[in-house]
């Protein structure tokens, strides 16, 4: 099961900052307390006043729309080989369209990725198929959810670089952007751990970053 | 209450989406006093209900827009090594925050997002010092340098100069002050900060309709601008050719104010001093705010308005013509010193004009020669902007300039 941050469980049809609001409640939810995810992201709704705005940019042109792209920086990081981008992908078409695929020319190899629930944990896992852009809804892809993963990066990412990002959806079409890299303020072990396919997202993770010397200010 | 300003403020922005990409250049400032309730004027006025202001336009919106409640304006300085190539990827990193900011989302990484409001009001203006244009890194402009030392100044180094601004203005303070740390943690790998300067405006009524707004001393301060939308402002605050075309130039002096001196003025000498009704703030010459001043005038063979009043030395009339498009934003600010707490106050004055030597500086000359009011007012910061002209969606800050 995993988490949609579009929440389709939200009743009317808010605008898209609204979308994106909730996303991010979500993620910081998922990270705090993975077990109770799912039941905050429903509490997380309850805040609409159901007062629905109007979907008043109409799609002209269909097709996906991406905005806020950034890039992890791995300078300092732990595994410096691999990191996520993350975006919000607007979809104002009539379909619902996937993102199937994307590459970078700093990576040597790219994946989709989502956190979900396996057996009562958060784990990061490879995307079956495609992540899917809701009609009319879009998606986020953020730290604790969605990702495009970049692994085998042949440098090391420094805050003020920029990366360039192609995206391949599932009507065929393709998207080239810049996006800029920055700084990744929380702890690593909270995004995930770097170098597994599955990583519980548990208590002695939170042991280890204790140990690893963050906290000797 | 709280529900009702969400809503408001939604579909404030939902109305502003779509009217966005329509609205470009100096129409920005006209299309949005036709907005409001009580459209009144567009330079000085704010709104009881907030917006979130297009980020994409020939100018940067800020400029035009009414004079912010809240404005924090921001100096850093270049580390050394960062080249055209690199203060691109700043200005492309600032144009993605300001994208999402302005419209209230997160920044992209955004370590605090639900700090992002739409409706705010929000306004990111980005300019760039004499330092990196002397440099090389970006194209000259007319006129534009550092600002020559006035008689009056006492310029602490601590306030003054800087190579690149960031004026964040805002309906409220979180929300400005949340774009300003984002804004300047993206920065940090090409630029440190150098001051931070914070101040308030009241720009509305008892009845929150539009009003020009206060200084400190109790002054209307503001009245005679050009207003956006007028020929009169496009003359005198853009560039019109070359490589910045659409962008302006900024002086800001931080200005003390010794309102413990200034209060033990009588009223009559208070408004002499000025030139200016302090209530209304018409000219002593008579009217209301916005008529014009009469220097001319005479009472008992003396002029109305005195020689040295400030409304007769900034006049254009005492500058052979030259103007200034002026905001302003009062400061008081606490500070611990051996003696104790110590409260400076004073006023952020921000002129813009197309050509700073031309028209700022020639008229801060005037003033410095001859004003009354320069006994209780003393610049103890000064630095100089060229603001960059405005982006169009798909475009970002200076890319003109830079590519």
């Amino acid at each position: 099961m995993s988490i949609d941050h579009t929440h389709h469980s939200h009743p009317p049809a808010a605008g898209p900052v609204r979308a994106r609001g909730t996303g991010r409640r979500v993620r910081r939810a998922a990270r705090l307390l993975p077990a109770l995810a799912l039941a905050l992201t429903l509490a997380a709704c309850g805040d609409d006043d159901g007062d629905a705005t109007p979907e008043t940019t109409a799609a002209e042109t269909g097709g996906i729309v991406v905005q806020d792209a950034w890039v992890r920086a791995t300078e300092g990081s732990e595994d410096p080989s691999m990191t996520g981008a993350f975006m919000v992908l607007e979809n104002d078409g009539e379909d619902d369209v996937d993102l199937v695929g994307a590459a970078s020319p700093v990576s040597g190899m790219v994946e989709l990725h989502e956190m979900a629930m396996v057996d009562g944990d958060m784990v990061m896992q490879q995307v079956d198929g495609g992540i899917t852009i809701t009609a009319g809804r879009g998606k986020v892809l953020e730290p604790g959810g969605y990702h495009v993963m970049l692994m085998g990066l042949t440098d090391p990412l420094a805050p003020g670089d920029e990366v360039e990002l192609t995206l391949e959806f599932s009507d065929g079409s393709e998207q080239t952007l810049t996006a800029p890299v920055k700084e990744f303020t929380e702890e690593e072990g909270h995004y995930h751990e770097p170098g597994t396919e599955e990583h519980g997202h548990d208590d002695s993770s939170e042991e280890s970053m204790s140990d690893s010397g963050h906290g000797d200010s | 209450m709280t529900a009702r300003v969400g809503r408001r403020a939604l579909l404030g922005y939902a109305g502003s989406a779509a009217a966005g990409a329509a609205v470009a250049g100096t129409a920005g400032a006209v299309a949005w006093s036709q907005e409001q309730d009580h459209p009144a004027d567009p330079a000085t006025g704010a709104s009881p209900a907030g917006r979130s202001h297009s980020p994409y336009g020939v100018h940067q919106p800020g400029v035009a827009a009414p004079t912010p409640q809240a404005v924090t304006l921001v100096a850093l300085d270049l580390r050394s090594g960062v080249d055209r190539d690199a203060l691109a990827r700043l200005l492309r990193l600032w144009t993605g925050d300001i994208e999402a900011l302005t419209q209230g989302r997160g920044a992209p990484g955004d370590t605090t997002p639900w700090l992002a409001t739409a409706g705010a009001d929000l306004t990111v203006t980005v300019g760039v010092g004499p330092g990196p244009v002397r440099a090389g890194l970006l194209p000259g402009l007319d006129g534009f340098g550092e600002i020559p030392p006035m008689r009056h100044d006492r310029l602490e180094e601590r306030w003054s100069g800087g190579d690149l601004l960031v004026s964040v203005g805002g309906r409220d303070g979180t929300t400005v002050g949340h774009a300003v740390r984002r804004l300047t943690a993206d920065a940090e790998p090409f630029a440190r900060l150098r001051w931070r300067q914070h101040g308030s405006w009241n720009g509305l009524d008892g009845e929150q309709r539009p009003v020009t707004g206060r200084n400190l001393f109790g002054q209307v301060d503001g009245s005679r601008n050009p207003q956006p939308g007028t020929d009169l402002f496009d003359q005198t605050v853009w560039v019109r050719s070359g490589a910045w075309a659409g962008g302006t130039t900024l002086a800001l002096r931080r200005i003390r104010m010794d309102l413990a001196t200034w209060d033990e003025l009588t009223r009559d000498e208070q408004e002499r001093s000025t030139g200016r009704d302090l209530a209304a703030g018409a000219p002593l010459t008579g009217g209301v705010e916005s008529d014009d001043v009469d220097l001319l005038a005479r009472a008992d063979g003396r002029f109305v308005v005195a020689r040295d009043a400030h409304v007769r030395r900034s006049h254009p009339a005492s500058n052979q013509g030259r103007r200034i498009f002026r905001k302003g934003a009062n400061y008081s600010v606490e500070e611990w010193t051996d003696g104790g707490l110590r409260v400076e106050s004073g006023l952020l004055f921000q002129s813009f004009q197309a050509d700073l030597t031309d028209q700022f500086v020639r008229v801060q000359r005037t003033v410095d020669e001859l004003d009354a009011l320069n006994e209780w007012t003393t610049a103890i910061g000064s630095a100089a902007f060229a603001i960059l002209p405005g982006f169009e969606k798909g475009s970002w800050l200076g890319e003109p300039l830079l590519t």
